[in-house]
């Protein structure tokens, strides 16, 4: 099994696959996203941004005063489909 | 399995023995208390899972609910989290994304890819080959199959109009807590944990308002919205909508990975999250492990957990599947361990307060909430405050002073 460094590990994303994607001109955190897959995986990018942003900064590519991280959307926790499913229900609502 | 192939030892007064049912039928002794990903570590079993592209093995990371590598089958459903479920008698844990149950035959893709399976480039083209690979590696890896069985009872549906939210039941949390709850406010008071990880964290008795396994999703500010699940293990769940005045957000920080060679391996864990586990459970480790990480904060969690820090720049890289040691640059030879800490500096669990408006800024190791002088963040439908690590990583006792002081900021308001 070949040595790897993962930023991204739900993932599976490299310190060499983002190497390849900023040499291709690739430099903003959401390019990346779309790019790699970063940040897309169970955690939704909790444990990966760090690690991307720390990188860009490291490299020159990005301005520590002014870089942003990528929109974070609902769900931020796991949800199950059931319990988004019981909002929807006509008695929802017992005020207690 | 005896007590000398543990990877923990225990101290103090020992806590009921109990068991887990591993994979087919394992059986595997733990503690009251434990939760399954401590358990599983104890036993040494800390292979859990493959992970999405290219199926190397994985495990916990972060233990404490943030990394989403700890997914397991419990109990017959999927995609539950190891690291945040108490194990108790008759618990059955699977691994995830195995092809079949029993000898892995799969690991003939192992021998055939030495690189591992990337979904994302192999066999992509002619699109028959692909669509056929594509069959196959969803089985590999990835998330888990469907649930056994359907749920009990349904998920019930409550509404709640408090004057204030309090999200997060760490030090900032709790300290807010009791300011709030002194004044007179009406709280409500969620935390994702179980009740037991945070009483063990607090080291004290925690009100029993506390709604535990209560994970905030998201924040929907047109409709002044808190959504929350509370997902407490072998009852229906509940889903909350939260229609607070104000809010005071102290989801503390995570810790997010480091880039050094081969950290996915099983084995390789966040140091915060061991420690808080090992303390919950009253045990040490008993295998030798090193800590990957510089500055003060690494060296504090190394001499907690009683075993070296090295820098990140030495590390030449892991060793093992799973670990047995970190090779180091230079020269420096080689350290032998079965548990490698890593030790970043926490990075602010910023998501919450940022869906809810409040502007982020880069600090070091992560995005840091920013906030005025009393510590409002964001104001909409409702009034947001940012309390403790979620505004740059401080540390327990600061950040229990920082909840004291904003919770105070939020009472004056609310008069
Ligand atoms: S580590 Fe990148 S999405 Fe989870
Ligand atoms: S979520 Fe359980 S180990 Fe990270």
């Amino acid at each position: 099994m070949p040595r790897r460094s993962f930023v991204c590990r739900c993932e599976d994303v490299t310190l060499s696959e983002v190497d390849h994607a900023i040499a291709l001109g690739l430099h903003e955190v959401e390019e990346l996203k779309r790019y790699t897959g970063l940040g897309t995986g169970p955690c939704q990018g909790k444990e990966c941004i760090s690690a991307l942003v720390k990188l860009l900064i490291d490299k020159g590519l990005a301005d520590p005063e002014t870089v942003q991280p990528f929109t974070a959307r609902p769900p931020t926790e796991p949800v199950t489909l059931g319990a988004l499913a019981a909002g929807l229900a006509p008695d929802a609502g017992d005020g207690s | 399995m005896s007590d000398t192939d543990r990877a923990l030892s225990r101290r103090g007064p020992a806590r009921c023995a109990t068991a887990l049912r591993w994979d087919r039928d394992q059986l595997v002794t733990a503690r009251e208390g434990d939760t399954v990903s401590l358990a599983l570590l104890d036993a040494g079993i800390l292979e859990t899972s493959r992970s999405a592209k290219y199926r190397r093995p994985r495990g916990a990371y972060c233990l404490r609910g943030d990394c989403g590598t700890c997914l397991v089958r419990i109990n017959g459903l999927p995609n539950r989290r190891a690291c945040l479920t108490a194990v108790h008698e008759g618990i059955r844990i699977r691994p995830q994304n195995r092809l079949v149950a029993g000898a892995d035959p799969s690991a003939l893709v192992d021998t055939m890819l030495r690189g591992g399976m990337d979904h994302h480039h192999f066999m992509v083209r002619p699109r028959v080959v692909n669509q056929l690979m594509q069959g196959v590696a969803r089985n590999l890896t990835g998330l888990g199959t469907l649930p056994d069985r359907m749920p009990d009872a349904p998920a019930q549906h409550r509404v709640l109009e408090p004057d204030v939210l309090i999200v997060g039941a760490g030090s900032a949390g709790r300290a807010a807590h009791a300011v709030l709850t002194d004044g007179g406010c009406d709280v409500v008071w969620v935390d994702r944990r179980d009740r037991d990880g945070i009483v063990a964290e607090a080291n004290a008795a925690v009100s029993d308002a506390l709604l535990d396994h209560t994970g905030v999703f998201g924040v929907y500010v047109a409709e002044g919205l808190w959504a929350a699940m509370r997902d407490t293990p072998g009852q229906p769940a509940v889903l909350y909508s939260i229609k607070p005045r104000h809010v005071v957000v102290a989801t503390g920080a995570r810790d997010p990975i480091l880039a050094v060679p081969n950290n996915d391996r099983p084995g390789v864990v966040a140091a915060r999250g061991l420690l808080q586990q090992l303390r919950r459970s009253d045990a040490t480790l008993a295998v030798p492990a090193v800590v990957i990480g510089e500055g003060a904060y690494a060296t504090a969690l190394a001499d907690a957990l009683g075993v070296e820090a090295l820098p990140p720049a030495d590390v030449d890289r892991i060793e093992g599947n799973p670990v047995d040691a970190v090779s180091l640059r230079d020269g420096k030879g080689k350290r032998e361990c079965q548990l490698v800490a890593l030790a970043p500096l926490p990075a602010p669990a910023y998501e919450l307060a940022r869906q809810a408006g409040a502007a982020v800024r880069w600090h070091g190791g992560g995005f840091s909430v920013q906030r005025d002088q009393r510590g409002r963040c964001a104001t909409t439908a409702f009034t947001v405050w940012a309390a403790g690590d979620v505004t740059g990583y401080m540390g327990p006792q600061s950040a229990a002073d920082d909840g004291e002081r904003v919770a105070a900021a939020v009472l004056h308001s609310l008069r």
